[in-house]
């Protein structure tokens, strides 16, 4: 995951993500590569002085967008992900599940060619799980490329998409179809 | 950067002060009594400085020359080289006026036309001089009896009569009190001078005076600017920690490394102008306080103070510099410690 938001640079090979090649991009070009995806963390890293609209605006304020489509935009993904009526809310008045939608609403509001997503499940109950990873589904079916991180076994059976299993750091697996097996 | 952008920045960097308000209060505290102190420290240089210019401009030499007064009273100067031809001539024609004891190599001036002529030589031959005043032998007895001889009426007019002791000179104004030996070594070497008289001692004591508030001067403001630097680095530091999961998110969704170094930039100089105009405020109150005081004063009553109507616009850019200088440099340094962290190195920070 690192590699691929250029947090680290590979030793050897090519890593191409969204047309950029990772292994030449220059410094000042990885603020654009990052603005081509979405990152949906484990620990939501929401800023627990701004509510839920500010969290997300946020995002689009690094992106130097007009003020009045900041405000239409994030309503529609507030909305999108069933956070509309919480918009004033701050977020420690939240749940875990509803602080992993606004950080699932964060990573859309630009409208990413890619969301990846590390453990998105790790810190909510297996209910909240099925729920956010449907939401990612449904992000997908729209066109988005989604790259989830996961250890529950439970949701990689259930969601049939593609599965590439990693051990020490290889490729020990790729299905297409879904499935864990090697 | 778009200025909406910019905008947006700003009100983060005030809402930050407002968030970390107590290190802002006390941040803008410590730089106040730095300010105060460097504003206090120019203020005064620039008062002892005036004061001894004024010194310095009534500091003159007085020289008197070698004329017929002089040898009679036995201090003619009897050493220097020989006459020169035109010089000779005139001496010879006055022969019959000298007294026996006139010493045959000395170099006389015999009338107010030669003396003109060596005040003028004295001007041209010495860089330091910026005025040559004649005056004769008379006008430096008019000046001894008013000075001196006050009140004793039977000296004054025994002096009056043909025993004035005080030979014809110059008043020789100069321009650098630092190379009043120098000049007056050189003076020492123009033939035709007897005497000299000056304040060599006091000429010394200026312009050690002047160097050393110089030197005190630039190491006071040179000390507290460094320490204006370490307030707002650290003051910077605390909020960049307090703020590293922002930063951290900031880098996840693509901030540039200046989006996310301006709001700190804009904290710190924000820091840096509250402090300089509390600063100027304090600064005022506390000349105009002196001020008074001082011409109140008994024994500093005479002495001329520099109006703060005259240098509040200095004072100000000043603060406002060191302010600004403090507020950037310092949220600069710190800021590029932590730009080069990457999301989860904030983490362990």
């Amino acid at each position: 995951m690192k590699l691929i938001v250029r947090e680290e640079k590979a030793n050897t090979g090519n890593i191409m993500v969204n047309g950029y090649n990772l292994m030449k991009i220059r410094s000042k070009a990885i603020p654009m590569l990052r603005r081509t995806m979405g990152i949906v963390f484990q620990d939501f890293r929401l800023i627990p002085t701004m509510n839920v609209f500010d969290n997300v605006a946020f995002a689009m304020h690094v992106t130097g967008a007009p003020t009045r489509k900041i405000r239409k935009d994030v309503s529609a993904v507030l909305s999108m992900v069933g956070l509309g009526n919480k918009a004033r809310s701050m977020p420690n008045q939240l749940s875990g599940g509803e602080q992993q939608r606004v950080g699932l609403a964060r990573a859309l509001v630009n409208k990413p060619d890619l969301i990846i997503a590390d453990e998105p499940t790790g810190n909510v109950d297996p209910t909240l799980s099925y729920e956010i990873v449907s939401k990612l589904t449904e992000i997908n079916k729209q066109g988005t490329t989604v790259l989830m991180v996961t250890h529950d076994h439970n949701l990689v059976r259930d969601f049939q998409h593609r599965v590439i299993i990693l051990e020490n750091g290889q490729i020990v697996a790729d299905n297409a179809a879904g499935g864990e097996g090697i | 950067m778009k200025v909406r952008s910019v905008k947006y920045l700003a009100g983060e960097g005030i809402k930050s002060m407002w968030a970390n308000r107590l290190m802002t209060i006390a941040s803008i505290g410590v730089l106040v009594a730095c300010m105060v102190l460097m504003g206090l420290a120019v203020l005064i240089t620039m008062n002892v400085d005036k004061a001894l210019g004024t010194l310095e401009q009534q500091n003159v030499i007085m020289a008197f020359f070698n004329d017929e007064i002089s040898v009679r009273y036995g201090s003619a100067s009897v050493d220097y080289d020989k006459l020169e031809q035109d010089t000779s001539s005139t001496s010879n024609e006055n022969e019959e006026n000298k007294t026996d004891a006139i010493p045959e190599d000395a170099y006389l001036i015999h009338n107010e036309e030669e003396a003109l002529a060596l005040c003028d030589k004295i001007e041209k031959d010495i860089d330091n001089v910026i005025k040559v005043e004649y005056f004769s032998s008379e006008d430096a007895l008019k000046i001894a009896k008013d000075r001196y001889l006050e009140g004793q009426e039977g000296t004054a007019a025994y002096l009056d009569g043909s025993g004035n002791p005080l030979s014809c000179g110059a008043k020789i104004t100069l321009s650098d009190m630092s190379l009043y030996n120098e000049t007056l070594t050189s003076l020492s070497k123009i033939k035709g001078i007897d005497s000299l008289q000056s304040h060599a001692k006091l000429a010394d004591t200026i312009t050690a005076i002047k160097e050393g508030i110089a030197v005190a001067g630039f190491w006071i403001i040179a000390i507290l600017l460094i320490i204006s630097l370490v307030i707002v680095s650290n003051t910077i530091r605390v909020t960049m920690y307090s703020r590293k999961l922002e930063i951290s998110i900031m880098k996840a969704v693509g901030a540039t490394k200046s989006f996310i170094r301006l709001p700190f930039i804009i904290e710190g100089m924000t820091i840096g102008l509250v402090s300089a105009g509390l600063s100027m405020g304090i600064v005022y109150f506390c000349y105009r306080v002196a001020t008074e005081s001082i011409k109140n004063n008994g024994t500093f009553g005479m002495m001329e103070v520099i109006g703060f109507s005259s240098v509040w616009h200095l004072v100000l850019g000043i603060f406002v510099a060191i302010g600004i200088l403090a507020g950037v440099l310092g949220s600069a340094i710190m800021i590029s410690k932590y730009l080069k962290k990457e999301g989860s190195e904030f983490a362990a920070i």
